[in-house]
């Protein structure tokens, strides 16, 4: 199949939307998986796109600029990487094999946009000494341009020149290197879980993560993910209600009391 | 101050707060441009019409910043509630309280918001869309406009509280944040054996019997192996020259490896 202008436009709107949405409420349109799951659709394929885009989320669970740190662009990866899959017709473990090293080197895109705005925060600065309020309101909102043209433009390039890409691509791809990439595919959400697991409490609240694990380890067939999260909420309740009473018990009696939790599971 | 800052004023800053903070974004000051911008509806109410301190306002909130976004509309309802009161009579104790909290905020901010947040939400999403379910697209909507009415309680109870803000928030947001850390860690529990969906692809054979590996794995726990891969990676982690970056590559390296197993091994034996 081919890209026509007209879906390749769109995906660039796409794209600066995500890149906005990532820079400020975060509601979806930036991650992997709206990404890649809006390019399935567009390009009349969408269980690829929700594959590619499944994955690429699990993936990147844990990679999340915290403090203004750069991360690879995984929002561009996912859409070029699907509409590789699609126009290649090699499925979803070739499209999560393409976004991976385009979103790793994207990340350079990243570094340049967030460089190019010191420009504004300088102008903001002069506008300031002379009160000019209305200057500096317009710095911050031409910030928008280094944001979204780092991300559209690769975007453009790498889908007008789509299919000689994949062309060259499946040239050169051996299959024991599919092979190894569909069994990446199936990997690489251990990385997200791991770097959740380097942010979260672990060490502190290791029962809760064997509880999770064991439901749906042994219980695969009565529970999803839903089900092992509302488990998590309840256990998240009893904690609070636990903090709650021993603070009461601690100003009525003047000493701390705790309380042991125990929890039963029947399977 | 004689100004006062309406409701109406303080949803301009709400909004500004939620899609403008970080158009700006910048190495120099990270957010300070962004800050200046969301700040910007209450600084034209209350010095417009004195040059002098909007000069001085104009400098004072462009100045360095950076926390979690979600929690930088607390700080801001609390910098609006002095600027209403001392104005720029006193712009040092409104550096002083943006600098005083952004950083203590940022921690539980991004554990909060950022960390615990996309382990649950965004998981339970793409856990679905890995079945085919797009319906699971709609969580993080959901959530996410949640989000959004939190911080305009956010900005509202800043506003409301002033300075008093910094002590009297920070032990409710630490109960809360560990009861979302236990949530997060019992989803991330089950994250990984329903998500890592990598089966050894591994046989042997013993006279005419054909064993298989997987097999026998299972029988032992289910999900031993993507187990042994997180904590695999987990490990790396904790190694200093290990990034994000770096373990991609290295799983990849072994997704080759664990995809040709069985004719490696071939070759070997």
């Amino acid at each position: 199949m081919t890209l026509s202008y007209g879906i390749i436009l769109i995906l660039c709107l796409y794209t600066a939307i995500g890149v906005l949405d990532q820079i400020s409420v975060q509601i979806g349109p930036y991650t992997p998986l709206f990404a890649a799951t809006a390019t399935g659709f567009l390009m009349g394929d969408l269980q690829t796109g929700l594959m590619v885009g499944a994955t690429l989320q699990l993936m990147t669970l844990g990679v999340a600029s915290y403090g203004g740190a750069t991360v690879p662009d995984f929002l561009s990866g996912a859409i070029m990487g699907t509409a590789y899959a699609i126009l290649s017709g090699n499925g979803v473990e070739y499209g999560i094999g393409i976004a991976v090293p385009i979103g790793l080197l994207l990340t350079q895109l990243d570094i340049l946009g967030r460089m190019t705005n010191s420009f504004f925060q300088h102008k903001a600065d002069k506008y300031a000494e002379t009160g000019d309020y209305k200057g500096v309101e317009r710095c911050n909102v031409l910030g928008i341009l280094p944001w979204t043209i780092s991300r559209m433009l690769p975007i453009f390039i790498g889908l007008v020149f789509g299919e000689q890409v994949v062309t060259l691509i499946n040239e050169m791809i051996p299959a024991w290197v599919m092979t190894g990439l569909s069994a990446a595919g199936a990997i690489l959400p251990a990385m997200g879980i791991a770097i959740l697991m380097r942010y979260l409490p672990i060490k502190k609240y290791w029962p809760y993560f064997i509880i999770g694990f064991v439901l749906l380890a042994f219980g695969a067939e009565f529970f999803s993910v839903l089900g092992v999260a509302l488990v998590g909420l309840a256990l998240a309740g009893m904690y609070v209600t636990n903090q709650n009473n021993s603070g009461v018990l601690a100003t009525a009696n003047g000493n701390i009391t705790c309380e042991d939790e125990e929890i039963e599971i029947d399977d | 101050m004689t100004k006062k800052l309406t409701k109406k004023d303080i949803n301009k800053v709400y909004i500004r707060n939620l899609f403008g903070f970080q158009w700006g974004w910048n190495y120099e000051r990270m957010q300070g441009l962004g800050y200046a911008f969301s700040v910007m509806p209450a600084l034209k109410k209350l010095y417009s019409d004195d040059p002098e301190k909007m000069k001085k306002a104009l400098k004072t909130q462009l100045g360095f910043f950076n926390t979690t976004p979600a929690m930088s509309s607390l700080i801001i309802g609390a910098d609006l509630a002095l600027e209403e009161e001392f104005g720029m009579e006193d712009e040092a104790s409104i550096t002083g309280l943006k600098t005083a909290l952004m950083g203590p905020f940022a921690g539980v901010g991004d554990t909060l918001f950022i960390a615990i947040y996309r382990a649950i939400v965004f998981s339970i999403a793409a856990y679905m869309a890995q079945s085919g379910q797009v319906v699971g697209l709609l969580i993080p909507l959901i959530c996410g406009i949640g989000v959004m009415l939190v911080r305009y309680k956010f900005i509202h109870l800043g506003y409301a509280q002033g300075k008093k803000i910094a002590t009297e928030f920070a032990d409710k947001m630490k109960i809360l944040t560990e009861a979302a850390a236990i949530l997060g860690l019992t989803v991330v529990g089950g994250l990984i054996p329903s998500v890592i969906t990598y089966q050894l692809d591994l046989t042997y054979e013993m006279g005419e019997v054909t064993f298989s590996v997987q097999e026998m794995l299972d029988r032992i726990l289910p999900g031993l192996v993507p187990l042994g891969i997180v904590f695999l990676c987990y490990w790396l982690l904790g190694k200093k020259k290990v990034n994000s970056t770096r373990l991609i590559f290295f799983l990849i390296f072994l997704g080759m490896i664990l995809g040709n197993l069985q004719s490696i091994l071939g070759i070997i034996f």
